[in-house]
């Protein structure tokens, strides 16, 4: 076991770089403050800073100017997905560490890492945290409890604590270890075709969801020859759901199509609801 | 005043549940985990003594919320002001599921927007002192500016309205509950069972990337419509058509060079566009 006062890294000229608890603090401080202080305007901008103000008191003790310059370049506008995004904040450890111990860094590339990587890892951490994996783990966790056992919120907190503060703390760690490195192996094209698969997953989940959670029935009556009878019954037996998918469809339609906004078709929803039921559909 | 003790407790985790909130477990412990409304039912069942019903108006209105969105701190709804308030207030009054959802999205997209972009346009002030501050080296600064008056700002804003809403609005929405015309009650059951699509819809647009991949969502619709299978099994045959999909495209990509496909890709979706 590495102690925790060692660096991590041995570097050649003995210089002692950071080691596991300051790495830790850098990650601890970035998930705990990431959001505090968010505007439209800045964002996680000073998140970035308030993870680095134990770093800037230990390496820039005596160097008043350098550790202002570390804390305002960390200051400038950032915005990314704050869980996968870690790796950014372990490549810029990378890089801070070697500014630091003065190795031949520009200054300048941390903020430019940062300004080049937030927005790609932004899109890849999106699609895969609140696209895929917390859907699907949302889903499960719905069917469990979907007599009201206690069950189901249980399972999707212990799941998704476990795999959330996984990613979140492995892809830090990853991007210290690799540097730009990381980068190539992230967006590569072997990741990105285990990423369109992990997709696949998410598709055929939200397809459970569309039969599972829109639950829409007309309370038309049709005559049965000389009785009347329901017309969902019919409905029922021919294709279950058929209502549910198509107000899904029109609705994924309205939104990815028509590219209305979320509030919008919203409102067309509700007015399509509301207008059904007075004329006596559903 | 009976619910003064639920209505802490949901004003407390309308805090602690918030994008924006300290957690020990940061955003994975707040947002994604006390934010969302499946865990809010089992907290605020527990609040009100009732896990059962609490837990079923989660699930009600988490499949609503099942796409909630932040993307660029931008939000389509305040998910944890829906969910503790929504929920909060239908467990004030009649448990209903299909009102909690009818509450959650009236005081997620009403209500909890406005609060939220408060903030988000208030907070630029606190930024600039926090940026003078890092200017100057000022560490201790930065923590006042960036985590400290922040927090208590949030916190006002997230516990105050949540706490006062369930406290007083009970006769109200009771009242209405009580009061309302047949039809009425019936939109509402209607409303409860036809906005989870707006969700559903919201992660389409994610996930499919190409009109194609609809197929996957026609295969899950179906394991579930027609082969009545529940969700955990599809969860597992949908991983194994996964795997079987990257072992397809694998074997693909090792057998077509790449610049080939992707200017085939291109020419498609040119002609798809009109």
């Amino acid at each position: 076991m590495a102690n925790n006062e060692e660096p991590l890294v041995k570097r050649a000229d003995g210089k002692k770089g950071l080691t596991k608890h300051d790495l830790n603090q850098l990650w601890y401080r970035w998930n705990f403050g990431w959001f505090s202080s968010s505007s439209y305007e800045k964002l996680e901008s000073h998140g970035f800073a308030w993870s680095y103000i134990p770093f800037a008191e230990k390496f820039y003790k005596n160097d008043p100017e350098g550790k202002a310059r570390l804390l305002t370049r960390h200051s400038q506008f950032y915005n990314t997905e704050p869980q996968v995004g870690t790796v950014i904040n372990g490549i810029v450890a990378a890089l801070e560490e070697g500014i630091a111990l003065g190795d031949d860094i520009p200054e300048e590339m941390p903020t430019s890492v940062k300004t080049a990587l937030m927005g790609p890892l932004a899109g890849l951490g999106d699609s895969v945290i609140q696209g895929i994996i917390v859907p699907t783990l949302l889903s499960i966790g719905m069917s469990l409890a979907s007599n009201g056992s206690p069950a189901g919120p249980i399972f999707y907190i212990i799941s998704w604590l476990v795999i959330g503060v996984a990613v979140s703390y492995g892809m830090f760690r990853y991007g210290y270890k690799m540097g730009l490195g990381a980068i190539d192996t992230l967006v590569g094209e072997k990741s990105m075709r285990l990423m369109d698969a992990i997709n696949v997953l998410g598709i055929i989940v939200v397809g459970t969801l569309a039969a599972g959670k829109v639950a829409v029935s007309t309370v038309v009556q049709i005559p049965y020859g000389t009785e009347m009878g329901a017309l969902q019954d019919t409905l029922d037996g021919v294709f279950p759901g058929l209502l549910a998918l198509i107000v899904t469809m029109v609705t994924w339609w309205m939104l990815n199509k028509k590219q209305w906004s979320a509030t919008k078709v919203l409102l067309v929803l509700t007015a399509a609801v509301i207008v059904l039921c007075c004329i006596g559909f559903l | 005043m009976s619910n003064f003790f639920p209505a802490l407790i949901c004003g407390l985790f309308c805090y602690l549940g918030a994008i924006e909130a300290f957690n020990p477990v940061g955003t994975t412990g707040s947002f994604y985990c006390l934010g969302r409304p499946l865990v809010a039912g089992l907290i605020v069942g527990l609040a009100f003594g009732d896990v059962t019903n609490g837990i079923l108006c989660g699930v009600a209105v988490q499949a609503v919320f099942i796409a909630n969105l932040s993307t660029g701190g931008a939000t389509n709804s305040e998910i944890t002001y829906a969910s503790y308030g929504g929920i909060g207030l239908a467990m004030a009054s009649t448990k209903d599921p299909a009102l909690a959802v009818t509450l959650a999205v009236l005081v997620g997209n009403t209500f909890g927007l406005i609060f939220y972009n408060l903030r988000m346009a208030f907070y630029s002030v606190f930024n600039n002192k926090a940026l003078e501050a890092a200017e100057k080296g000022d560490g201790h600064g930065i923590t006042i500016w960036h985590m400290i008056v922040p927090q208590i700002c949030t916190f006002l804003l997230r516990f105050v309205p949540t706490f006062a809403a369930i406290l007083l609005g009970e006769g109200l929405v009771n009242t209405l509950a009580a009061n309302a015309p047949e039809l009425i009650t019936h939109i509402i059951g209607v409303l409860g069972g036809v906005l989870p699509a707006l969700g559903i819809g919201m992660l389409m647009n994610i996930v499919i990337k190409d009109k194609i991949q609809l197929v996957f969502f026609f295969f899950g619709f179906v394991l579930l419509a027609f082969g009545k299978l529940d969700t955990i099994p599809v969860v597992f045959i949908a991983a194994v058509v996964a795997y079987i999909y990257y072992l397809a495209t694998s074997k693909a990509a090792a057998a077509a060079p790449a610049g080939s496909t992707q200017s085939a890709d291109a020419a498609y979706e040119d002609a798809d566009l009109f």
